[in-house]
């Protein structure tokens, strides 16, 4: 019977698209599949199980990714794997109350707010995994080690980093003569003249986890200093804040309208892909957007790492660290699995499209998965250069966290830009910012 | 007495007196009638008064506890501090702007909600074809979880591709986008507040509908008519026979919404997360983000008992008219 069936027709024309990405699923399985390989788990870890609290990643093709090597190192190493996403915003929340109830997930990730300082107490020290993938993988980033280290030991194991680099549309620099956008007083300019022509710019003067890193990393480049580099005094009251201020005040004014006072975090990804923003200041994730959802703008975006101030440039990304409690019921598992994924990087950022930054240096050998033959993105390959984190220079701090978490920056520069007193302003986000320093010193 | 004679001679002092009270039926005090009822009443209670001692008085005693301690998120070991994070809370100027706001917010809101609601109950009362399905209808904010309710709402103020300013533009009531004149309906302050108040209105009124439609079904029709036979206008007899008759269903409304809209996180947090420059915070969102998010326990359980003060006495005032007029 089976002599009377139709054959396959073997000839069917392939697409170079669809070639292309058939082509690509076999190499990443293939590469998948030796990668874990290459690796033998200690017998110990057979037959447990392992549960996984991580965040809703903004480039879902990366936790369906992510969920499959999860399955798949599982399935390697006999552990039964359990990976759950909730968004970003819950984590703190849920960690909270995993450590009053002293139990939950086996292995945790801190996003965006790194909580390693408030909880290293109960967390495993790491610090082998750390020098281990120091020596495989090259030296660590100044940053990471304020993400995770505390006192020396490593607390947690930074995963990626997310970069925030400057998107910009260059038909609309072009229309008003001008070229590519290096320095802030460039995006000011080309937000002064095309808001003229309808198509103004904007960061987001508002709660959102944006508004917190876009305005440092303008702060940070006019030489403004959160902390000294211990982290526990205060240096924002300073000439450069204030011109940091002033300069926000001006990009205001003259280039944005009111409705980045009520930005969220996917407001400028729209802006962007609308076709109305001649520049945006966010995650690459705003630039895929655009390429999926608007292919005529997005042809005309280009990236820019960082815009240069007086001080020069740092782009303030967002870091993403993994950790393990000291109550978990598998530490051995969720050691290796951090061991696992962190061997798996260049996977990894091919799966998120070139979102996840790595950390150690050794890992910005180009050309970098996902962005090196992206010949828009590619100038992002030396992102590690440029990149500081909140609290800098100092270290990622309860206190810092804090401040983060309450918006006494990003308030600053709305207050300013609604056009209020200079002086009262500074004396306000200091005073502010000084009395949560004082409590955590205090306690 | 008679077993005393028949056994001749005199008995003892004692067994006569046992013997006397046993047969005047005396027993223990736990065995009275009285008692039996206690016991009984206790026992039905007991249920309700361990639910609200577990779920309520144990988690305000913690906080309290909290309140007066310089616990973190990852620190089990916490100091007595005293008084001092609420000395903390009441030197930030955030937190007056949270105070005022969260007064604003429900004071506001609940003027608003109780309007709308009465004339909901009113008209919901009448006779009108189709009337099942208006009563069905008009429930539905209040029955759709409040994420998905709220994050539809973010979409309709969205400064971008906001349906509202669509509409309003299409009716040449404010100009197009990126005119002056186009409501930025999250990002101006007044707005930005009368923005989250009427979410909470429009998600809270079918309640007060509602409570007020059972109380006014429960008033008889005779005494309705004979208000109206002795010439009491609408508003009369509105004022001087409805509104006394269910004056305990009203006052129990009335707690509820305060203490829900008070205490109301989600709203707030998932529109405007209080921005901006705290134009929405209120004092959850500012205890949630002091306490959880940015880790300090004790500063957050201290702003968060700050709505006690602010509950107890409407609380109090709201029970002791109650009780009032049930004697």
């Amino acid at each position: 019977m089976s002599d009377l069936q139709p054959a396959q027709n073997d000839s069917t024309p392939v697409s170079r698209r669809g070639f292309i990405k058939a082509a690509g699923a076999g190499v990443a399985g293939a590469s998948l599949l030796t990668m874990l390989d290459a690796r033998q788990a200690p017998a110990q870890i057979k037959g447990t199980s392992l549960r996984i609290l991580v965040w809703s990643h903004f480039v879902p093709a990366y936790d369906t990714w992510f969920d499959d090597f999860s399955k798949k190192w599982g399935e390697k190493n006999g552990v039964k794997v359990r990976v759950d996403h909730i968004p970003h915003l819950e984590l703190p929340a849920r960690y909270a109350a995993e450590f009053a109830a002293g139990a939950g997930h086996d292995l945790i990730y801190f996003v965006g707010q790194i909580l390693t300082g408030q909880y290293y107490k109960n967390l495993i020290d790491l610090s082998d995994i750390a020098d281990g993938l120091s020596k495989k993988y090259g030296a660590w980033m100044e940053g990471s080690k304020s993400a995770a280290q505390v006192a020396g030991r490593w607390f947690g194991i930074p995963d990626f980093f997310i970069a925030i680099p400057v998107l910009w549309r260059k038909d609309l620099f072009d229309s008003v003569g001008l070229g590519a956008p290096n320095t802030w007083e460039d995006l000011r300019k080309a937000g002064r003249l095309l808001k003229a022509k309808g198509h103004p710019t904007g960061m987001q003067f508002s709660h959102c986890n944006d508004a917190n890193h876009n305005w440092r990393a303008l702060m940070y480049g006019f030489g403004v200093k959160e902390t000294d580099p211990s982290g526990q005094n205060i240096t924002i009251d300073s000439k450069e804040m204030r011109e940091a201020l002033k300069f926000a005040k001006a990009m205001y004014d003259e280039g944005m309208t009111p409705e980045v006072f009520s930005w969220d975090d996917a407001s400028d990804n729209r802006f962007l892909a609308s076709g109305v923003g001649c520049w945006v200041h966010d995650a690459i994730s705003a630039f895929r957007t655009t390429e999926d959802t608007n292919p005529k703008v997005f042809k005309e975006t280009y990236c820019l790492p960082e815009a240069a101030g007086p001080a020069g440039r740092w782009n303030v990304g967002e870091p993403n660290v993994w950790a393990i409690w000291k109550f978990s019921k598998n530490i051995a598992g969720a050691k290796e699995f951090i061991q696992g994924i962190s061997d798996s990087q260049k996977e990894a950022m091919l799966a998120s499209r070139g979102y996840n930054m790595p950390f150690m240096r050794g890992q910005y050998a180009k050309p970098m998965p996902g962005l090196g033959n992206d010949a828009k993105l590619s100038i992002l390959q030396e992102q590690d250069k440029i990149t500081a984190f909140f609290g800098h220079p100092g270290p990622m701090t309860p206190q810092a966290q804090e401040v983060l978490t309450t918006f006494v920056v990003p308030d600053m520069f709305t207050r300013v830009a609604r056009g209020a007193d200079l002086e009262e302003t500074m004396k306000w986000g200091v005073g502010e910012i000084r009395r949560i320093y004082a409590k955590h010193k205090a306690s | 007495m008679a077993e005393a004679s028949a056994g001749g001679g005199a008995p003892p002092e004692t067994s006569l007196s046992i013997a006397l009270s046993r047969r005047a039926g005396v027993r223990p005090w736990w065995r009275t009638p009285t008692a039996r009822r206690w016991v009984f009443g206790y026992t039905l209670l007991a249920p309700a008064v361990l639910y609200v001692g577990l779920l309520v008085g144990v988690p305000f005693l913690f906080s309290l506890y909290l309140s007066m301690s310089d616990a973190s998120v990852g620190d089990p070991v916490a100091r007595f501090v005293g008084i001092e994070n609420f000395k903390a809370a009441l030197e930030s100027s955030t937190f007056y702007v949270a105070l005022r706001n969260t007064l604003v917010f429900t004071v506001g809101a609940g003027i608003l909600k109780g309007l709308l609601g009465t004339t909901l109950a009113f008209l919901l009362i009448q006779q009108f074809r189709g009337r099942k399905i208006v009563r069905a209808l008009v429930v539905i904010p209040f029955t759709l979880p409040i994420a998905i309710a709220v994050l539809g709402w973010k979409w309709m103020f969205d400064s971008q591709f906001s349906v509202l300013n669509w509409a309003l533009n299409q009716l040449h009531l404010i100009g197009a986008y990126g005119s002056p004149d186009w409501p930025v309906w999250l990002g101006q302050p007044g707005l930005a507040l009368a923005s989250v108040m009427f979410v909470n209105v429009w998600r809270g009124f079918p309640f007060g509908a509602i409570v007020l439609m059972a109380g006014m079904t429960s008033v008889a029709p005779e005494i309705i008519e004979a208000a109206k036979v002795d010439g009491a206008s609408f508003m009369q007899r509105f004022r001087m026979v409805i509104v006394p008759m269910i004056a305990p269903i009203l006052f129990i409304g009335s707690a509820f919404d305060t203490v829900f809209t008070l205490s109301d996180l989600s709203i707030v947090y998932l529109l405007t997360n209080g921005g901006p420059d705290g134009a929405t915070e209120i004092l959850p969102t500012l205890a949630y983000n002091t306490g959880i998010r940015g880790g300090a326990l004790g500063r957050g359980a201290a702003i968060s008992l700050f709505l006690f003060p602010l509950l107890l006495p409407a609380m109090i005032l709201l029970l002791r008219t109650l009780r009032r007029r049930q004697y």
